[in-house]
């Protein structure tokens, strides 16, 4: 919905909603709710939210990760709505056109196969052939930065750093050259040191490739250092979508604005952080209305109400009404 | 500063749905303790005088189980048999666990020569077969079901010991034995209130196990005659006095010997269910 | 000075690797009511130095006096005065509180050890009193940990460790497990018991920006090793060593304007 200024959308995102089941209860759970968005070609798109938010789910939904999770509404991947594939269909896409690293890198490596194997595995199960499937795996570690990568395609897991490790994770993702990118809080089990290594060098690659990603984080100075637009969550919808620089400057929604002020700056003596009253609420335990009404400072009677749409607003999306009132 | 209260929606517990096996051993379970509670009150006192002329008697409409050599019934003795054999069970798996839970704590507590110590002392004790040593002990005090509980609840406790000592040596990892340790609280303070209560979620399934197992070393204890002795109803003795009719009268011999494979395995079953409920990996709480 | 660190050193061996030395003659020192960063990556021996000034571990050599005790040697009664002066609050929110007793329970723990309110009706006051002053409804003190959310758990390790009044006060991460919105909250209020009560504070943190915020001294840790230690606008301002330097240009702020430029710039001289 969000217009991209160049590109014509690589996955187009509309009414999104993702249930999970409840042991013993026949309604699921929902975790994500109505969501619509989109991500054009190339594009570096930061989805920042607390925990409970739907953040990850979302990421997941997209990749339709979650066995149990009941999806509905259209994830528009070029042009084919990735909802209405089969499994094996879904498997096709998965590493070749859309790829996925995670938070802790450990648990998606084989302790036991050598980096090289496990990077050129997703080639092979492409049938592409032994030496083949080596040669693209070498260069792909060489791009991501690896030192001596010929000596280490066969070293094992165990014997690489945590930033290390996370290199041979991303080049997992991208030996298949997708298109887009998601990753999950890929950066936040790092020292700052090696996550701004790992930023630096997703920022060079998505430039070199043309590789669209959607950067799941809590982090906004991760957000403002890497992202192009940000798309701002809460209680499993997006509340405000955004250029990064346009957020920043001027954030619309109430939650975006104190969620930018409550965080220490590196670079300033603060006297006072602003902080948000209460926490954010759990899934079965939503309020009624706009889901921040309890610790909005703004909320009038319409919050308490009635759930915001999400309008446009000078070139963003922003779901609040205080937004509403002002443009009717 | 603003207030901030409880979440007002905790999160509920959530509970495994039981499978209908699940549900059999229970209600299994629950027939067995009520016979243990009140089959004596219902059972005739025929049970415990001769019938001659009623010797032996295949199962029937009257003696759903049949009779036995002195013409009692055979039901029924099973009946006032349970209370004899899960009670004493129940009497043994506590005193042992017990001793178990004392020197575990003693264990995890004490300064490291008196954990290699107590933990040398339950090796000893988990490679000594507790069958025999119970043997011994009962042999020693003269045969009776006093003496065979006695004897299993000083040969039992090894496994305990060596289970629990492991697990709190694990809570005393925790950080809240950390918070507990700055603030100052006493050695005692620390294992009773932060340290056993938060390990002893294991006992619990260890227990219905347990006395599974202890009905069935009871009962081989007393058919081998170190514990209850004839005429007790209690099983393992049950079968000891019918052991010359195995072939002529086949009732007399395996309705006890059932009876106690049941018990034993219901308890045992009953253990794994209570396992997966209460482990949070499996879904449980 | 209220806690001296004197050249402390400590190492780990984990039979069959060799002993690996974790602190190397690290020393600070903390005045009364200041408020005192540690900062490091992984593996700068952090929770090893927040382990030897609780006295949970002993340093091999160096020592750590606290008004005039050595921390590592006292016992019985002396023990018991300082655990009672230097109190503790713990990274993880679940796991720090005993999930078996309630918040008056939790709270009242400090004044029943240290015998310093002899009658529960008196302990239940007092845990009263310093629930509100850390934000929480008393109203809440029969409940357990469990039905509360992550930052409320650390007000209610904060008020168990304030309520018996300490003068130092050792945060271990207490910031790094909580959401945004709420991590401000508790650094907040830390900062408000800090001014409020004249505590001191030793805060062990990775997160640079945190520290600016709340610590008045800063000591930069590098494996094991103390790399650069002095006032906050030094730190911050007028780093020394390189170290310093690269982890302070490392940390994302939360404005795409400076964090674009920053990565410009590296990227012209790489």
């Amino acid at each position: 919905m969000f217009p991209s200024k160049t590109q014509k959308p690589l996955v187009e995102v509309r009414g999104l909603s993702v249930d999970m089941p409840l042991a013993g209860g026949k309604d699921g759970l929902r975790i994500v709710d109505n969501i619509d968005f989109s991500i054009a070609v190339g594009e570096r798109v930061a989805l920042v939210g607390e925990s409970g938010s739907g953040k990850s789910v979302t990421a997941r939904a997209v990749m339709r990760l979650d066995p149990v999770a009941r999806l509905s509404g259209k994830i528009d991947f070029e042009g084919r709505d990735l909802l209405t594939l089969s499994e094996k269909e879904m498997r096709h896409y998965r590493g070749s056109s859309i790829a996925m690293v995670f938070q802790d890198p450990m648990s998606f490596l084989d302790p036991l196969m050598t980096i090289g194997d496990q990077v050129a595995e997703t080639l092979r199960i492409r049938g592409i052939g032994r030496v083949e499937a080596r040669k693209r795996a070498l260069s792909v570690l060489d791009e991501l930065g690896v030192d001596r990568a010929a000596e280490r395609l066969g070293s094992y897991p165990h014997e690489f750093s945590g930033g290390m490790r996370q290199r041979v994770v991303l080049a997992m993702a991208l030996v298949g050259e997708p298109k887009l990118l998601i990753a999950d809080e890929p950066t936040t089990a790092l020292d700052v040191r090696v996550q701004d290594q790992v930023l630096d060098l997703l920022d060079d690659v998505s430039t070199r490739r043309g590789l669209a990603v959607l950067f799941i984080t809590h982090d906004l100075g991760v957000v403002a250092g890497f992202a192009e637009r940000v798309m701002v969550m809460y209680s499993g919808r997006i509340v405000e979508d955004g250029d990064v620089h346009a957020v920043f400057k001027d954030p619309k929604h109430p939650y975006t604005r104190g969620l930018i002020r409550a965080v220490p700056r590196i670079d300033q003596d603060l006297e006072e952080l602003y902080a948000i009253p209460g926490a954010p609420p759990a899934p079965m335990a939503r309020p009624a209305g706009c889901p921040f009404n309890p610790r909005c400072s703004d909320a009038f009677d319409r919050c308490r109400a009635e759930l915001p749409a999400v309008l446009p607003v000078t070139g963003e999306r922003v779901a609040c009404h205080l937004h509403d009132r002002k443009g009717a | 500063m603003t207030t901030v209260s409880a979440m007002s929606g905790a999160p509920r517990r959530r509970r495994l749905a039981l499978s209908p096996f699940d549900t059999a051993v229970i209600v299994l379970v629950c027939v067995l303790l009520l016979a243990a509670v009140f089959g004596p009150f219902f059972a005739p006192d025929s049970i415990y005088t001769s019938d001659i002329a009623n010797s032996l008697m295949p199962p029937s409409a009257a003696n759903w189980f049949g009779t036995d050599d002195q013409g009692r019934d055979v039901f029924w003795r099973l009946v006032a048999g349970a209370r004899t054999t899960l009670l004493s069970s129940f009497l043994v798996v506590t005193l042992y666990s017990l001793i178990g839970v004392t020197i575990a704590t003693v264990a995890a507590a004490g300064p490291r020569w008196l954990d290699e110590a107590l933990m040398r002392l339950t090796d000893i004790g988990l490679a000594l077969p507790s069958m025999i040593v119970a043997l011994g002990f009962a042999a020693a005090m003269g045969p009776s079901l006093k003496s065979a509980i006695i004897a299993m609840a000083i040969t039992g406790w090894p496994t305990t010991a060596r289970l629990l000592r492991g697990i709190m040596r694990q809570t005393m990892e925790s950080q809240f034995v950390a918070g507990a340790q700055v603030l100052g609280v006493s050695r005692w303070r620390l294992m009773t209130k932060h340290v056993l209560p938060n390990s002893l979620d294991v006992l619990i399934v260890k227990w219905a196990g347990d006395i599974g197992n202890t009905v069935l070393v009871l009962a081989s204890l007393s058919f081998i005659g170190v514990g209850a002795q004839p005429p007790s109803p209690e099983w393992g003795a049950t079968i000891a006095g019918a052991r010359g009719y195995v072939s002529t009268a086949w009732w007399t011999v395996v309705m006890p010997g059932a009876a106690v494979a049941i018990t034993s395995i219901a308890f045992g079953l009953l253990g794994d269910i209570i396992q997966v409920r209460r482990d949070p990996s499996l879904g449980g709480n | 000075m209220l806690l001296t660190v004197d050249r402390i050193n400590k190492s780990y061996s984990s039979f069959p690797n060799p002993p690996v030395q974790v602190l190397h003659d690290v020393s600070f020192s903390l005045a009364p009511g200041q408020a005192l960063g540690l900062v490091g990556e992984s593996g700068s021996g952090k929770s090893t130095i927040a382990k030897c000034l609780m006295a949970l571990a002993a340093p091999e050599s160096g020592s750590i006096l606290y008004d005039g005790m050595d921390v590592s040697k006292a016992r019985g009664a002396e023990l018991l005065r300082f655990r009672r002066e230097v109190q503790m609050v713990f990274q993880d929110p679940y796991g720090s509180l005993n999930p078996r007793m309630s918040v008056e329970e939790l709270i009242g723990e400090g004044l029943l050890v240290h015998k310093l309110e002899p009658t529960a009706a008196r302990r239940r006051e007092r845990v009263a009193e310093i629930m509100r002053t850390v934000g929480l409804n008393p109203d809440d003190m029969v409940r357990f940990p469990r039905s509360f959310s992550g930052g409320q758990r650390q007000r209610i390790a904060i008020a168990r460790a304030l309520v018996i009044g300490p003068r130092i006060l050792v945060c271990d991460e207490p910031v790094a497990a909580l959401d945004v919105s709420v991590q401000a909250q508790v650094i907040n209020l830390l900062r408000d018991m800090q001014r409020k009560l004249g505590l001191a504070i030793v805060f062990i943190a990775h997160d640079l920006a945190v520290v600016r915020h709340l610590c008045d001294s800063i000591v930069v840790l590098h494996k094991g090793r103390v790399v650069e230690a002095g006032p906050r606008a030094d730190i911050f301002e007028r780093p020394r060593e390189a170290y310093t330097q690269a982890l302070l240009a490392a940390v994302p702020v939360p404005d795409p304007e400076i964090g674009r430029a920053r990565r410009e710039r590296r990227h012209v001289l790489t």
